[in-house]
């Protein structure tokens, strides 16, 4: 039974019964699910599938391959870990979340057909959000709101190419796409939830802006989850090599400027998944295999960077460089833990990130790609100098700022143990990771040359901040990204479609209001309203001051009763005469 | 800053050294150059300092209230 069971559907029932759970059991409860899912996972066999019929439509619930359960595996241990994590907890609303979310992403990851993969993707955008808005400050609301915009546009961009897909193919099966517009519209869709620029300023403008426990599950699923979707669907897309490229330079960059601690590591995500987006786009064997191995070692390190960040935050309420400084005395455990993480990222020999981002770079150089080799070189140099220097170095070290942190919960300590442990273990023995790779490895990573290459690149980019630390302290800035094409003019939407439609709304209110008060004065009384206009046109010829306008009275220019009496005799009169005359004819 | 790249210097050394002995196989056009990623390493960490700071005080880098100035009315 447990044979073909898709294990999304493990934690999305968890999502249903953990609120009937007693409140104080429901942490606890939480992990039951990744575990229960893990047990399922592990019985899966590569070549299962379970299609589902729905209408007249056959959804592949499942499909399993070497290449979903890499990434399977690393979610579970992923939602786990965030348990863990997130273990004091008192809010199910994040848990029922990120339980949904977990699921959803596995979800996407063994869907075998477009229409499962989009259904699941949209209850990614759609639980991820509630992490951020789980914060409940204005701030994390706003950010919230745009994330889900984008989201939900870049699914309907998937969602029309999907259908294009299925017009053009007649088939709705998600395997590598063939080229032509439709799936250049799903290329669009994955690349903005990749966080390919210039589609990624949703990441870095709303995952700082998550819950302490929340910003670990968003580091890990979303990108990920399109990483998958890219190396399924366009593996050997040329154009992908330098776009990833690109992208790992860029969020280096961009972590330069960055004063928030959250912000700069959630741009360095966008630099790691760019590794991983120029290993689909060379599409060999050794490439995807690195970057299912950099996806792995990723979200388990970037989720220890989060959770170290988050514990800081957590403690202080703190979240910027310029606020924060000297914590190392106080909190020099969380330190630890954080550059076990740091180190991972960085690809120093022993940790999780030299074993994979190396089998990327190596992929490139098999391929003799020179420049795409120096500039991944590079965007290393990059990672380890904010993530590994700059961050740890300006929070825990730095200018005394006299915090009194407050106390860490166990929880969150034993979270970060066992990720540290995890990627401590996968840099030791990397065959633990090779060995559920897509493809079979032959790479070995441990050679003299590479660890000599490694330690040289490294040493010597702490030079390079120990030469320049003076520049590299936090500033109190905002630093223009692509967000801003969507925010600053939201001011001028505002304008356009709110402001200045109220206004013509008025002028015409106002205009039409003047005309039926002309209209009721003039029916009222034709004749004493044509003496009124025409005393002020005289009035207005002549250069005289207007008599001081009164409100228009109907009975002040009325004829006199008798008039009328005259008028109507007279034309009893008329008619009586006009009678007569006919009469005698 | 001298005494810095002094002790850069003294510590580049060995790696020079280690360089010869198991480097350069001659496959990329730097695999010959001893000591050749710990420039690359400095130099680049350099750049990349210096080149975004420069993009960031002349072009990216704003208030921090920028985005919430333009908000004041919701």
């Amino acid at each position: 039974m447990t044979g073909s069971l898709p294990p999304a559907i493990i934690f999305i029932l968890g999502a249903i019964v953990l609120p009937l759970l007693p409140r104080r059991s429901r942490s606890a409860g939480y992990l039951v699910f990744p575990l229960l899912a893990f047990i399922i996972l592990v019985n899966l066999n590569a070549g299962t599938n379970l299609t589902v019929p729905f209408l007249n439509y056959e959804m592949v619930l499942l499909r399993v391959d070497r290449l979903s359960l890499a990434f399977g595996y690393v979610f579970i241990i992923m939602a786990f870990l965030g348990g863990i994590y997130g273990f004091h907890l008192k809010d199910t609303g994040q848990q029922v979340a990120a339980l949904l979310y977990a699921g959803s992403s596995l979800g996407v990851i063994f869907a075998g057909d477009l229409l499962t993969l989009f259904i699941f993707w949209e209850i990614m955008a759609v639980s991820s959000v509630c992490l951020i808005w789980s914060r409940r400050t204005p701030k994390s609301t706003r950010a919230g709101m745009r994330y889900i915009i984008v989201h939900l546009f870049g699914g309907s961009v998937l969602l029309a190419g999907i259908l294009w897909h299925q017009a053009e193919t007649g088939s709705m099966l998600f395997n590598l796409f063939e080229g032509g517009t439709a799936s250049y519209l799903i290329l669009f869709g994955f690349s903005l939830n990749a966080a390919v620029p210039p589609l990624h300023a949703w990441l870095s403008d709303a995952y700082p802006e998550g819950t302490v426990t929340g910003s670990i599950y968003l580091s890990a699923f979303t990108t990920k989850v399109a990483v998958y979707a890219l190396a399924r669907g366009f593996a050997g897309f040329e154009p992908l090599i330098w776009v990833g490229t690109i992208m790992a330079i860029y969020g280096v960059v961009f972590a330069v400027l960055e004063n928030d601690i959250r912000r700069l590591l959630a741009y360095h995500i966008i630099s790691q998944v760019g590794y991983m987006v120029a290993a689909v786009g060379i599409g060999t064997e050794m490439a995807i295999n690195g970057a299912t191995a950099h996806a792995f070692a990723h979200i388990l390190y970037k989720g220890l960077l989060f959770m170290g960040a988050g514990a800081v935050l957590h403690a202080t309420g703190r979240s910027k460089l310029t606020e924060m400084g000297g914590l190392a005395r106080a909190m020099p455990l969380v330190l630890g833990l954080y550059m076990v993480g740091a180190f991972s990222i960085s690809g120093f020999p022993l940790f999780s990130g030299f074993v994979s981002k190396s089998m990327v770079v190596y992929a490139a150089e098999l391929n003799r790609m020179d420049v795409i080799v120096l500039l991944l070189n590079l965007a290393a140099v990059g990672t380890f100098l904010h993530t590994g220097l700059k961050l740890p170095y300006f929070t825990w070290f730095g200018p005394q700022r006299s915090l009194k942190p407050a106390p860490i919960p166990r929880g969150m300590y034993a979270g970060m143990a066992l990720t540290a442990g995890l990627c401590f273990a996968i840099g030791v023995y990397p065959a633990m990771l090779y060995n559920i790779l897509p493809f079979p490895v032959t790479y070995q990573p441990y050679t003299a040359t590479h660890v000599i290459e490694t330690m040289q690149l490294l040493i010597f980019t702490g030079f390079g901040f120990w030469l320049l630390v003076g520049k590299l302290g936090g500033e109190s800035t905002v630093t223009l990204d692509t967000d801003w094409f969507y925010r600053r003019p939201s001011r001028l939407a505002y304008n356009l479609f709110v402001l200045s439609l109220s206004r013509l709304f008025d002028v015409v209110e106002r205009i039409t209001m003047r005309i039926v008060r002309s209209l009721a004065m003039v029916s009222a009384n034709p004749a004493g309203s044509l003496i009124q206009t025409t005393r002020s046109v005289r009035c207005a010829l002549a250069g005289e001051e207007q008599p001081e306008s009164k409100p228009f009275n109907p009975n002040r220019y009325r004829f006199p009763f008798g008039v009328m009496v005259l008028m109507v005799l007279l034309f009893l009169v008329v008619f009586t005469v006009w009678s007569l005359i006919n009469l005698r004819q | 800053m001298k005494r810095i790249l002094l002790i850069a210097l003294i510590i580049l050394v060995p790696f020079v050294l280690l360089d010869l002995f198991f480097g350069g196989h001659g496959e990329f056009p730097w695999s010959g150059i001893p000591g050749f990623f710990a420039l690359f390493g400095l130099i680049g960490c350099v750049a990349i300092i210096l080149i975004s700071k420069w993009l960031g005080h002349h072009w990216l880098q704003h208030k921090e209230d920028y985005y919430e100035r333009n908000d004041g009315d919701r």
